[in-house]
């Protein structure tokens, strides 16, 4: 098994990071060194045995990763998206290599979201979504568009079409007599992960007050990170991020959040949400300045907003004192929602997989309170997997690969298969 | 049948954890004293046998209570301080110092005696937040950070009181000790009943104060939210590091200010070593008051009158008071042993 995420010891050389966890007895360094040295050759893996492995570039840690995975002998190799933080010219190696792998008779189940790799070395291709193997094929036989197609699907899921929405923004701009200022300029920002790979890369988007925008993309493809960053989260390595007048490029989430800024995060368990607190509290913590007397908390007057709020979304709890953790999981959406929608979005909603979990109804009214952010003058960053719900509800379609913006198309001339195919990588 | 329903339910309560840690305590005290009547008669009379048992017991309860609501304010931000014993002993330090080496003796409206306590308040205060600004600017957790401040403070004491040019009284005969002068009177604080001093009203109106801040204000709010869900506060705006190195100056500064106690209240001058352990006895009376102000007073009276109990023993009955020290021990694991049944249960309810 070899992780998506590394699980090496940075402060080890390599060998005693092959070493760990193979036995009790002496460590023999020269036995154990000549040991892990055929099996690398034999695979033609060339890794530095000596060096410490935080002194190594990311694609020579993943050799690490495959190689310790290797000297044990497995029959069944599972590599959990290995190419994800890999630059492209690495990418290649890590595909030759398993595919000599493959040849000296190991079973290898490489899981990806990257079409084109499959391509390359996989013998027979299954495809999940949400749950269900929607394809199995040989590999060489199945096209790519059938591929594309199979991994977005084809059924619209249930969310209705709501009709000239785009069309009347656009009407309305045009006649404005003074256009206003976008509600979001990106000008060719930059975001790198911990390990200093370029998740989003240059890239230059604008949104219009009042347009919505989806972000659509296999994931991994820099969306979190842009979404990190547009909360103030994640540090820009290079760019300019405005929402209409304001800069925001180095702006803590206080000041995103005062400039208009709301922002619903793909993980609400991690950046949401206070499980432990009730639910008045988590609406209220970032906006207590309104909610003081003196320096108590003005628990009346929150209590009461609170309960506005919980009738206007239909929110389902005992009551705004209700500890959070007690609400299900649409129904906690829904507290985010309308946290981020009524204290902060002003300009601009961030909306990362906002329906991530959630049922066909609660989708479909989570969609409703987006629409409706947008009418309301707010420009809209959508980003979803879903590309059905983009199509749907969108204005505007992006696709991010490889942290650019590799194609646009906009409402009306939707085209299903040329978006999976710009997702699968292809302009 | 009934009774193994009763003893279970008992068990899962910190007052049942208590009561059966105490009968341990009463069994390993029939083994070891010469006779159990006379050990226990020699415990009441020195817990609360005089009044003047009683005020030091209730003067050990302060100085516990105090160290314990700055361990669960912290904790409320998820900060361990338990450096205690640190603080403690620098707000003792400053507040003998203060008292000694400046003219706050003279000055009116009882500004003599509250000078020198806001300074060990302040002296405690910024020793804890140095560890709060170390986990800031580095990262460095505060239980090692707090821990390793305590020794730094105890040793400081230390020198205070050996060094001629600090804090040594003046060197009268051969054997004048390595201690400070005694305060001046008008630094002392006075007795609601000898030995009892004004500073347990201090004391009751800080647990009050704690409490409402925890749990009424928005200072408490947030250091609530950082503390079960950092990043998730952040997101809302709030501001780590202010409210991380706050949450450590207030939680020093209560230890502090029991240290200033100490000194103006029962010492009157400054040893090295005058903390003798109260920092230790009060983070355990914070931990195990798990985060509630009041239970900590509760806790803080039990283990005052206990040590006081204890000392009243030895010398009346030749019990070892160490048997105190296990007591106290036992309680710890008792109260930890019932969160875990407590645990337990939640988990194997429907």
């Amino acid at each position: 098994m070899v992780h998506q995420h590394f699980s090496l010891v940075p402060e080890l050389t390599v060998l005693e990071n092959l070493c760990l966890g193979s036995g009790w007895r002496r460590f023999d360094r020269a036995r154990e060194r000549a040991r892990m040295a055929a099996t690398a050759e034999r695979f033609a893996i060339d890794v530095p045995f000596d060096a410490l492995v935080e002194t190594l570039s990311v694609g020579e840690r993943q050799k690490v990763e495959i190689l310790r995975c290797l000297v044990q002998g497995p029959e069944i190799v599972v590599l959990d998206e290995p190419t994800a933080v890999l630059p492209p010219g690495e990418i290649d190696a890590l595909l030759g290599l398993i595919r000599r792998m493959a040849e000296t008779g190991k079973a290898i189940l490489l899981v990806t979201h990257k079409l084109a790799e499959i391509e390359r070395v996989a013998d027979r291709i299954t495809v999940l979504r949400r749950g269900r193997v929607t394809l199995q094929a040989a590999g060489r036989e199945v096209g790519r568009k059938a591929l594309a197609s199979a991994i977005v699907g084809d059924a619209a899921a249930g969310i209705e079409m709501t009709a000239g929405r785009g069309s009347r923004r656009i009407v309305r701009r045009q006649s404005g007599v003074a256009v206003p200022p976008a509600a979001l300029m990106l000008d060719g920002i930059v975001l790198l992960d911990r390990l200093g790979s370029r998740r989003v890369d240059n890239l230059t988007l604008i949104v219009a007050a009042g347009e919505i925008v989806g972000v659509a993309g296999v994931e991994g493809n820099g969306q979190s990170e842009l979404a990190l960053a547009l909360s103030g989260l994640m540090p820009f390595a290079g760019g300019r991020y405005f929402v209409a007048d304001t800069e925001l490029t180095a702006a803590t989430p206080a000041m995103v959040s005062a400039a208009g800024v709301g922002v619903i995060p793909e993980d609400r368990h991690a950046l949401g949400c206070i499980l432990g607190m009730a639910v008045d509290e988590n609406i209220f913590l970032g906006a207590l300045a309104e909610y003081r007397l003196g320096p108590f908390v003005n628990r009346k007057a929150m209590r009461q907003a609170t309960g506005e709020l919980i009738q206007r979304f239909d929110i389902r709890c005992e009551g705004p004192t209700a500890p959070f953790a007690s609400l299900s999981g649409g129904n906690q959406q829904k507290v985010v929602l309308a946290r981020e929608i009524t204290l902060n979005t002003r300009r601009l909603l961030v909306a990362a997989q906002p329906t991530r979990g959630l049922d066909i109804g609660a989708t479909r009214t989570t969609y409703g309170h987006i629409q409706s952010a947008a009418r309301d003058g707010a420009g809209v960053l959508l980003v979803s997997s879903e590309l059905d719900d983009l199509m749907a509800i969108c204005d505007r379609i992006v696709v991010m690969y490889r942290g650019r913006i590799i194609g646009e198309q906009a409402a009306g001339a939707y085209d299903r298969a040329a978006l999976g195919g710009l997702m699968a990588g292809h302009a | 049948m009934e009774l193994a329903r009763i003893l279970r339910r008992a068990s899962t309560s910190s007052a049942g954890a208590v009561l059966i840690a105490l009968l341990a305590g009463l069994l390993l005290m029939a083994v070891l004293a010469p006779s159990l009547p006379n050990a226990l008669a020699a415990f009441a009379r020195g817990a609360f046998g005089t009044t003047y048992a009683v005020g030091a017991s209730v003067n050990r309860a302060a100085v516990l209570a105090l160290v314990g609501l700055g361990f669960i304010l912290a904790f409320r931000a998820n900060l361990t301080n338990i450096g205690g014993e640190g603080q403690l002993a620098m707000g003792g330090m400053v507040a003998a110092a203060v008292a000694l080496k400046t003219d706050v003796a003279g000055l009116p409206f009882g500004l003599a005696i509250v000078l020198p306590a806001l300074a060990g308040a302040c002296a405690g205060g910024l020793w804890a937040g140095l560890a709060g600004w170390l986990r800031v600017r580095r990262g460095t957790n505060e239980v090692i950070s707090t821990l390793l401040l305590s020794f730094i403070a105890l040793w400081l004491v230390y020198w205070s009181v050996h060094s001629d040019a600090l804090l040594r009284q003046p060197r009268t005969s051969a054997t004048s000790l390595p201690e400070s002068a005694d305060i001046p009177n008008g630094a002392m604080i006075g007795m609601l009943v000898p030995p009892m001093h004004q500073g347990i009203v201090v004391v009751i109106l800080l647990v009050a104060l704690v409490h409402l801040t925890m749990t009424r204000t928005v200072w408490g709010m947030r250091l609530q939210a950082i503390g079960l869900n950092a990043a998730s506060a952040k997101r809302a705006g709030l501001s780590i590091p202010r409210l991380t190195i706050g949450a450590m100056l207030a939680s020093g500064a209560l230890a502090g200010l029991a240290g200033a106690f100490m000194i103006q209240g029962e010492q009157y001058n400054l040893k090295a070593g005058f903390s003798s352990g109260y920092g230790i006895d009060g983070l355990v009376v914070g931990l195990l008051a798990r985060g509630s102000a009041p239970t900590v007073l509760v806790f803080a009276l039990l283990f005052g009158f206990l040590r006081s109990g204890g000392i009243g023993m030895e010398i009346g009955a030749g019990v070892p008071s160490a048997v105190v020290l296990t007591l106290q021990g036992l309680v710890i694991l008792a109260v930890a042993g019932m969160e875990f049944l407590r645990l337990r249960q939640a988990r194997s309810l429907p």
